[in-house]
C-alpha cells in the first residue's frame, strides 16, 4: 500500500483507533495496513477524537517522520518483535537434557524501515531483528541454518560453545543454498545475541543479520511482563552513516505505536545494541528508574539507573514497575539517535 | 533512392544534369508519365520537380534512421544485460522561501530515475512535512513545505530522504527571510542594482574629460586598461557561468548551456559583422598615413578625426554592449543565489560590486578618448545604460522567477561577446599601431590588479 493511501484513508479513519489499548491492541493493529498514526506525544483524548496527523498536534514540535510503515508487507510488527520469544521445538534427551531445535533461515528482504523508505536487508526467518532464541541454562541447542540468499553467512552466538560451533569462516560458515547445524549448551544465563559472522563483518551485520539470544537462569526469575529491544541503525544510502535509528527496526514505531503496559506489573526489558557506525547506543526511560542487570548475567541488580550507554554487542537486562498511569517516552539519550527514529513510549493504565 | 544504386554502379554525384542523365539511363523502359497536352517530349521541370523532392527524401533519411536506431534501443534495451543497476536519484533545490518558523523548498527531479519523496530531515532529525506530490517522474517539480524554528545566520542542514534510501541533502549556510515579491522588494532590488552597476559605471566614465586633456599616452594606457578589464570579465564570466551552470539543475545542463551560449553569441557577432565593420573603419583611418607615407590634407585629415571619432564611439558601444551582457550574469547569479538562500545581500557585498564596476565605466571610457571632440551626454547616458541596467532584469529574475543556473547562459553570452569585444579592441589597436609598451602593459596590469582586489569582497 503505497503513502498516499494511507494519507488518504487516515483522515476517514482516525477516529477508529482511539479506544485501542493493552495488549490486544497489538493484533488489531498488525491486521489493519491503513491505520493513522498519532505520536506519542498526542494526548489518548486527541487521538480518539481523530487528530489528524501533522505539524501542529505531534507533541514534538513537529519532529518525526510523516505516514505509516506497511508492517504487513514487513511481514513482522515491532510490537510483536518485542514479546516474540522462540523456545524451539523442545524435546528430551535420553539424560533427560531438554533439546531445543530451531530452524533459521537466512534470505534477502526488502524493509520499510521508515515510512516509504525500504532498506534491502538480509534476514535471518526474513525478519529484522532474526528470531529471539530462548532457552533455559544448560539447555542443548540445535540450530539449523540455511542459507536461501546469495552470500556466505554464519550463526555467531554469544555464549560458552566449542570452536567447532562458533560460526565464523572456517568454523560452520554456510555456503548458498547450504545447511548448517549448530549444536552446543545454552550457557551462561543472562540477554545475549547473535549474528553474522562472514566477512565483510561490518557489512553483514548493518544490514541486519543478528538477534537476542535469551537463556534463562536455572532458577527462574520473578514472573514479569518481559520485552526484548535490539537497539539498531540503517545507512539507507551506505555512506556509512545511519539514516535512521530505531529499537526494532521501524523508526520511531512504539511512537507511533505505544507499547501497553499495566501499572504496578514488574517489566523486564531485554536490550541489545547492535548499532553499526555509531560506538555508543543508550536508553534513558522517562518518569522512572531501573534495576540493571548487566549482561543478565546477575540474580541481583547492579545499578539503579534512568539511563545507560552501551557499546556495540553490549547488552543488559532491566526491570521496572510504573505506579502511575500515564503515556512515559523512552528514548536513545544520544539525541541524534531520538530524532532520527530511536524513540518510543509506554502507555501505562 | 536506394535502390537506385545497384552494386555494379558507382553512386554518381548529385549534380542535376548529371542526375537527370543518370536516372534517363536507369529506367529507359520506365512507363514516362503522361506527356504533356501540349508537347510529346518529358518536360524537364518535371524531371526536377521530382529530383527535388527526393532530394528532399535524402535529408528525411538519416533522421528515418536515427529514429530506427532510438527504437531499437528501446525495443531491445541491450544495455540492461550489462548492468541491471538504476542511476541514483537527484533532486534539486531550485528556490528556497525562508519564512517566519516556516521553510517552503521547491524542488525538481533533475535526475534520470523517477523518485518518491519519503522523508525529510532538518539538522539531523525527522521532520513532519507535507509535499505537493511526492511521486516526481522527471523533470517534475514539488514544494516541500514544513516549520521549524530556524534562525538567521545559523545554518540549516535539510535532507530529503527517498524511497530507495538515498540521501539528497541542501545546506542553507546563511538562512534569512526571503524577501516577498512585492512593489517594495522590487524597488529595494532595484535601487541595490543601479548602486552596483550603472552609477558607478557612470562615474567611471566621468574620467573622460580628464583622460581627454591628458596626454596621448595616457589613451593607450585607458585602452590597455579597457582590455585588461575585457580580459578579466572574459575570465570571471567563464568562472562564474560554470559555478552557475554547477548549480543549475541537471535537466537544463549548465554547463552544455553556458558553452552553447558563448560560441553561438561568438558565430552570431561574427556573421552579423558588428565587429568586423569597427575593424575596417580603423583600418580605413590608420592604415592611410602609412600607405603612402605623406602627410594627410587637412580635409583628408579632418575627415580622419571624424572616423576616429565614429570607429571609437562603435568600440565604446561593443565595450558597454560585452559588460552589459556580464552585468546581466551578474544579477541573475545574485538574484540566484538569494533564491536560495545563499548569500545575504549584504552590504559590504554590494559596496565590493560597486567598486569592481566602477572600472567598467574607465574601460567604456577607453576608446571614447581617442577623439577630443565632446561626446554627447545622450550618447554617454545611452552607454551607462547599455553597460549598466541589465543588473536590475537579472536581479529580478533571477531573484524570483527563473531558477538557478539561468545565470551560465547569460554567463556564456557575456564570455562570447566579451571575446569578440576583446578581439575587436586589440585589431583597432593593432591598426593604429599601438604597441606593448611599459605604459600599456601597465594600464593592462593595472586593470587585472584592481578587478581582483574588488573582486576579493564578492569572492
Amino acid at each position: 500500500v503505497k503513502r498516499r493511501a494511507f494519507l488518504a484513508t487516515s483522515l476517514g479513519t482516525a477516529g477508529v483507533i482511539g479506544g485501542l489499548g493493552g495488549t490486544a491492541a497489538v493484533a488489531t493493529r498488525w491486521d489493519t495496513e491503513a491505520e493513522p498514526r498519532t505520536r506519542a506525544g498526542d494526548a489518548g483524548d486527541e487521538r480518539a477524537h481523530g487528530a489528524e496527523h501533522n505539524a501542529h498536534d505531534s507533541g514534538h514540535g513537529g519532529m518525526g517522520t510523516v505516514g505509516a510503515v506497511d508492517h504487513q508487507r514487513n511481514g513482522f510488527h515491532p510490537l510483536e518483535v518485542l514479546t516474540d520469544f522462540d523456545t524451539g521445538e523442545a524435546s528430551r534427551d535420553r539424560s533427560g537434557r531438554t533439546v531445543r531445535e530451531y530452524e533459521v533461515v537466512t534470505r534477502p528482504k526488502d524493509i520499510e524501515v521508515a515510512p516509504g523508505v525500504t532498506y534491502p536487508a538480509w534476514t535471518y526467518n526474513s525478519r529484522v531483528p532474526g528470531p529471539t532464541i530462548r532457552a533455559s541454562e544448560g539447555d542443548r541447542i540445535r540450530i539449523h541454518l540455511v542459507n536461501a540468499s546469495e552470500h556466505p553467512h554464519t550463526m555467531h552466538f554469544h555464549g560458552i560453545h566449542p570452536a567447532a560451533m562458533d560460526g565464523v569462516p572456517g568454523a560452520g560458515e554456510v555456503q548458498p543454498g547450504e545447511t548448517f547445524v549448530y549444536d552446543f549448551l545454552a550457557e551462561p544465563f543472562g540477554t545475549h545475541l547473535y549474528h553474522c559472522h562472514s566477512f565483510p563483518l561490518r557489512e553483514h551485520i548493518a544490514r541486519g543479520l543478528y538477534g537476542a539470544f535469551i537463556v534463562d537462569p536455572p532458577e527462574p526469575r520473578p514472573e514479569a511482563h518481559e520485552m526484548v529491544m535490539v537497539m539498531n541503525g540503517f545507512d539507507t544510502d551506505f555512506d556509512g552513516d545511519n539514516e535512521i535509528y530505531a529499537a526494532n527496526t521501524v523508526a520511531f514505531a512504539y511512537a507511533d505505536d505505544p507499547i501497553a503496559i499495566r501499572r504496578g506489573d514488574l517489566q523486564r526489558l531485554h536490550l541489545i545494541n547492535v548499532t553499526e557506525f555509531d560506538p555508543l547506543n543508550s536508553i534513558h526511560l522517562h518518569g522512572n528508574f531501573f534495576r540493571l542487570y548487566r549482561t543478565g548475567t546477575s540474580m541481583d541488580p547492579d545499578e539503579l539507573t534512568d539511563t545507560i550507554s552501551m557499546g556495540q554487542a553490549e547488552r543488559h537486562m532491566i526491570e521496572f514497575t510504573y505506579r502511575v498511569p500515564g503515556r512515559f517516552m523512552f528514548h536513545a539519550h544520544q539525541t541524534e539517535f531520538t530524532e532520527l527514529g530511536w524513540m518510543g513510549a509506554f502507555e501505562v493504565a | 533512392m536506394a535502390e537506385a544504386i545497384g552494386p555494379d554502379r558507382r553512386p554518381e554525384p548529385l549534380d542535376r544534369g548529371h542526375a537527370i542523365a543518370a536516372i534517363r539511363e536507369r529506367h529507359p523502359e520506365s512507363p514516362a508519365p503522361d506527356p504533356p497536352a501540349t508537347s510529346g517530349a518529358p518536360d524537364p521541370d518535371d524531371r526536377t520537380q521530382t529530383l527535388r523532392r527526393r532530394s528532399r527524401w535524402l535529408v528525411a533519411l538519416p533522421l528515418v534512421g536515427m529514429v530506427l536506431v532510438v527504437a531499437t534501443l528501446l525495443a531491445l534495451d541491450p544495455i540492461r544485460s550489462l548492468t541491471d543497476t538504476e542511476p541514483v536519484e537527484s533532486l534539486a533545490l531550485e528556490r528556497a522561501v525562508l519564512g517566519d518558523n516556516r521553510v517552503n523548498l521547491h524542488v525538481r527531479n533533475d535526475g534520470y530515475v523517477d523518485l518518491t519523496i519519503a522523508q525529510v530531515m532538518v539538522n539531523d532529525a525527522y521532520w513532519e512535512h507535507t509535499v505537493g506530490q511526492r511521486d516526481l517522474g522527471r523533470f517534475d517539480g514539488t514544494t516541500v513545505s514544513f516549520d521549524y524554528p530556524w534562525e538567521p545566520e545559523i545554518p540549516l542542514h535539510i535532507a530529503v530522504l527517498v524511497d530507495s534510501g538515498e540521501v539528497i541533502e541542501y545546506e542553507i549556510d546563511n538562512p534569512s527571510l526571503t524577501p516577498d515579491l512585492d512593489r517594495p522588494t522590487i524597488g529595494t532590488l532595484g535601487l541595490v542594482g543601479l548602486l552596483m552597476a550603472p552609477i558607478p559605471i557612470a562615474l567611471g566614465l566621468a574620467w573622460l574629460p580628464a583622460l581627454r586633456r591628458g596626454p596621448g599616452t595616457w589613451f593607450d594606457a585607458a585602452m590597455a586598461f579597457t582590455l585588461g578589464l575585457l580580459a578579466f570579465l572574459v575570465i570571471e564570466s567563464a568562472v562564474e557561468g560554470l559555478e552557475s551552470a554547477l548549480e543549475a539543475p541537471r535537466v537544463l545542463d549548465g554547463i552544455g548551456l553556458f558553452f552553447a551560449g558563448a560560441l553561438v553569441t561568438i558565430a552570431v557577432l561574427r556573421a552579423s559583422g558588428t565587429v568586423g565593420q569597427s575593424r575596417r573603419a580603423a583600418d580605413a583611418t590608420w592604415q592611410r598615413p602609412s600607405a603612402d607615407g605623406r602627410a594627410r590634407p587637412d580635409a583628408a585629415a579632418r575627415d580622419g578625426q571624424r572616423t576616429v571619432e565614429r570607429s571609437g564611439i562603435r568600440l565604446a558601444w561593443l565595450v558597454a554592449i560585452g559588460i552589459g551582457l556580464h552585468n546581466l550574469g551578474e544579477g541573475l547569479a545574485v538574484g540566484a543565489a538569494i533564491n536560495t538562500a545563499e548569500v545575504a545581500l549584504g552590504t559590504a557585498l554590494v559596496i565590493g560590486f560597486a567598486a569592481h564596476n566602477l572600472t567598467e565605466g574607465v574601460a567604456i571610457a577607453g576608446p571614447l578618448g581617442g577623439s577630443p571632440t565632446r561626446t554627447r551626454a545622450i550618447l554617454l547616458i545611452a552607454l551607462v545604460a547599455v553597460a549598466g541596467l541589465p543588473v536590475l532584469p537579472g536581479l529580478w529574475l533571477g531573484g524570483f522567477i527563473l531558477p538557478a543556473g539561468w545565470a551560465a547562459l547569460a554567463f556564456g553570452v557575456a564570455a562570447g561577446a566579451l571575446i569578440e569585444v576583446i578581439w575587436a579592441v586589440t585589431t583597432w589597436l593593432r591598426s593604429r599601431g599601438v604597441t606593448i609598451t611599459p605604459l600599456t602593459a601597465g594600464g593592462f596590469a593595472a586593470a587585472v590588479v584592481v578587478l581582483y582586489l574588488t573582486g576579493i569582497v564578492t569572492a
